[in-house]
């Protein structure tokens, strides 16, 4: 903005002008930013500062703030083993989940990137999961995972494999949650990494086959190159769904067994609407706040070094 | 690149000020109306009543009841319409009874709050202490109402200091299910169930087999509770909450200690099925013959003995050796009425309250859902003894609920907290099916619910 008004200036240098004419292109800046000014102000500062807010009481059965404690809630978050635990469990998931779903539906854009014919319908295949909400798919799955009548564990014992307590054992449930969660997240990864992929101008592609470059080269040196705009930017929103995911926990395990799939959000969640602790509840959304802050900055920190924009 | 992080930085920064600007505007503005609210409610001023087109009275009732329970619901309200000229109620489902209670908080005391809602019985104190309702001890006395009429157990749950707060609605206890096939094949006696956790022990490892758990219990803390109120065992302080606001959670003594090492050692044995915390995966479980016995609540009875390929016997939960059977709390849900509405509208909800305590109703209610009539005469209506001749497993259920000795611990705890502690018994149980030692778990609960009752107390006041 600087820029612009130090060009402007040289023309009227005879009168400076007012505060009113000076501020006219900000105001009018203001102007058209106003509409999403007010939506976010509305529906994303005012909660977030209400949250802030709140994480230093303790509230009442009404779920107003009643007792001012301070810090005390961050404190008792730090020191409980259960909330310790979420932040492990956490963690976990998103390292379970992000990489592989991110290198799948790399996987099913590029083989879905060959021109052949049918090819439409595949693409509808993959990117189908995108049209199934996340409710109607955790159901479907909650009873593939059934212990009792369950496809998996049916499966399992065509092969006589011994039966897997897929959402009841704790070393199993978060690994079983991850899975249904990749395949919730990817339609749309795969779709948007199709779309990079078809962006990719094919001059590019006809020069490395003139150059005798074969396929993988051509991967490696072309495809990832030109599309990683797109993998940054399904990178980075796969890590924030990641730490927000919550509709597949509520239905298929409940934060169970032994809290081992109680991530941060389900956890937010039970704290504020099953046990009415608005206070603690708004502490932990404010240190989830906190950490995908930071995992975002360092992202574009350091990521986005790697990202080649045209 | 720089560039662009610092436009980002100043954008953010501008939005930054303008919320605190924002904020500091809104908030005093908000404090008043939020007050103002409050007062009329605490003032309990006078309100017009819902009106319809044709001079009726209507009013909302607010319940948690899916499936065949809102089909039969809705069908008692709609007579309910028909019976009289004054009154319309319109029932409207409103989720679990969680997700109602948590819509009721945020209105709670306002002119939207239903005229009748539907609360579950761990939700009792909360309802009292919220300053919402009218207790309906005010309508039983200006109507001389004859309560006597209602089961006296059930009634022992919701009298609250001598007094009834809600009018006890669909009730509801807890039964061992168990596969009489399976017995037999076991050499047991399919017509005598295990009565005490050394039964279950023993009959557990003789129907364990390849395919079949011996004994399953939903991960859940109802179960806990109705096993511990069973050998006469508290659950928290000041007689269970009915003496006094209480304080600290006692349950974690040797009744609870029983009830976690009885379920320690089928665990260890493998003979215990662990099927988590979904009522239909137990259910499914048992109906498909991955376990033989298991602990349902009453109301689902009905749908066991039909779902299940096998002959179904219903018999009394079972209770520690060293003490005699005390019987069981009612679980399920009550009626409550609002106050700060209209006069005619709180009339409304106190007719419909005595529609559905009649007899016919409850026999109806009873059928449909396999929930207890709360008015005994309902079992002596002809459509009842019918069924009950078809699945005497009703039978039992009905028995252990009047051959419960009333007491503070077959009353059931009374604290706000229920839904909080709860989970803590859930976290308990997962970690003692994991191996966990049986004491320090039930510790872990007990300190858990602790704090938030301590939380609750210091909020309250």
């Amino acid at each position: 903005m600087s820029t612009l008004r130090e060009d402007a200036a040289p023309v009227e240098v005879i009168k400076p002008p007012g505060v009113w004419t000076r501020t006219r292109r900000g105001r009018t800046a203001i102007l058209y930013l106003l509409p999403s000014i007010i939506l976010f102000g509305v529906f994303v500062f005012y909660p977030m500062f209400r949250t802030i807010y709140l994480s230093f009481f303790l509230t009442d059965q009404r779920g107003e703030a009643a007792v001012f404690v301070g810090l005390d809630n961050y404190r008792y978050l730090l020191e409980s083993a259960a909330f310790l635990n979420s932040a492990k469990a956490t963690i976990l998931f998103v390292l379970y989940t992000v990489p592989a779903g991110v290198i799948l539906a790399l996987f099913l854009a590029l083989i879905a990137n060959e021109k052949l014919k049918g090819i439409g319908f595949f693409r509808t295949i993959y990117s189908s999961t995108m049209g199934v909400s996340v409710a109607a798919a955790s159901v479907v799955w909650l009873f593939m995972f059934h212990p009792s009548i369950g496809m998996f564990n049916r499966f399992l014992a065509l092969f006589d494999i011994g039966q897997i307590q897929w959402l009841l054992d704790p070393d199993w449930a978060l690994f079983s949650v991850a899975i249904s969660t990749i395949w919730m997240n990817t339609g749309f990864s795969f779709l948007i990494l199709l779309g990079g992929l078809q962006n990719i101008n094919e001059h590019l592609y006809e020069s490395a086959k003139i150059d005798g470059a074969g396929y993988f080269y051509q991967l490696r040196r072309i495809t990832l190159p030109m599309l990683s705009p797109t993998l940054f930017f399904i990178i980075t929103i796969s890590l924030i769904n990641a730490f927000q995911s919550f509709g597949q926990i509520d239905i298929l395990t409940k934060g169970g067994p032994a809290q081992s799939t109680n991530l941060i959000v389900y956890s937010i969640y039970r704290e504020a609407f099953v046990n009415y602790q608005f206070g603690t509840a708004s502490a932990q959304a404010v240190f989830l706040f906190l950490c995908i802050l930071v995992v975002t900055i360092l992202q574009f920190r350091f990521g986005e070094r790697k990202v080649h924009y045209q | 690149m720089m560039k662009k992080w610092r436009f980002g930085l100043l954008m953010v920064a501008a939005f930054v000020m303008l919320m605190l600007a924002g904020c500091t505007n809104s908030d005093p503005d908000a404090a008043p109306e939020a007050d103002a609210d409050t007062g009329t409610q605490e003032v309990g001023e006078q309100q017009e009543a819902a009106v319809n087109e044709e001079g009726k009275v209507e009013i909302e009732f607010w319940h948690a009841m899916s499936g065949g329970g809102q089909e039969s619901l809705d069908a008692i309200a709609q007579g309910f319409n028909e019976s009289q000229d004054k009154y319309v109620v319109n029932p409207e489902f409103q989720g679990t009874y969680e997700e109602l209670l948590t819509k009721l908080r945020s209105i709670g005391g306002t002119k939207d709050a239903p005229a009748l809602m539907q609360v579950f019985e761990i939700g009792t104190k909360y309802m009292i202490d919220s300053g919402y309702i009218e207790p309906v001890q005010k309508f039983i006395d200006e109507d001389s109402y004859d309560i006597s009429q209602l089961e006296e157990n059930i009634l022992n749950y919701y009298m609250v200091d001598g007094e009834l707060y809600s009018m006890p609605f669909n009730s509801s206890t807890p039964v061992l299910l168990y596969n009489k096939d399976a017995f037999r094949e076991a050499g047991l006696d399919p017509e005598k169930a295990p009565e005490t956790f050394a039964d279950v022990i023993a009959a557990s490892s003789k129907l364990k087999t390849d395919e079949m758990y011996g004994f399953s219990m939903l991960t859940y803390g109802w179960f806990f509770e109705e096993l511990l109120a069973t050998q006469g065992g508290l659950y928290v302080n000041e007689e269970n909450g009915r003496a006094g606001n209480a304080t600290e959670a006692v349950f974690n003594g040797p009744e609870g200690l029983n009830v976690f090492r009885f379920l320690d050692t089928m665990n260890k044995e493998g003979t215990f099925g662990n099927f988590g915390t979904n009522w239909d995966d137990i259910r499914a479980a048992f109906s498909s013959g991955k376990v033989a016995m298991y602990m349902d609540s009453s109301a689902g009875v009905a749908n066991a003995i039909e779902s299940s390929p096998f002959e179904v016997g219903a018999a009394y939960i079972p209770h520690a050796d060293e003490v005699k059977r005390h019987g069981v709390i009612i679980g399920g849900a009550s009626l409550w009425m609002s106050k700060g509405i209209a006069d005619e509208e709180q009339q409304a909800a106190w007719e419909f309250m005595k529609y559905l305590t009649t007899p016919e109703v409850q026999a109806k209610w009873h059928l449909d859902t396999g929930y207890f009539a709360i008015n005994p005469a309902a079992y002596e209506e002809d459509i009842v003894k019918e069924k009950w001749a078809e699945y005497p497993q009703f039978q039992v259920t009905v028995d252990q609920l009047q051959d419960t000795e009333p007491s503070v611990a077959t009353q059931g705890a009374l604290i706000s907290v229920f839904p909080e502690s709860r989970q803590q018994i859930v976290t308990a149980l997962e970690n003692l099916y994991q191996g966990a030692d049986p004491q320090q778990v039930l510790d872990e609960a007990v300190e858990g619910t602790n704090r938030a009752i301590e939380i609750a107390n210091q909020t309250s006041q």
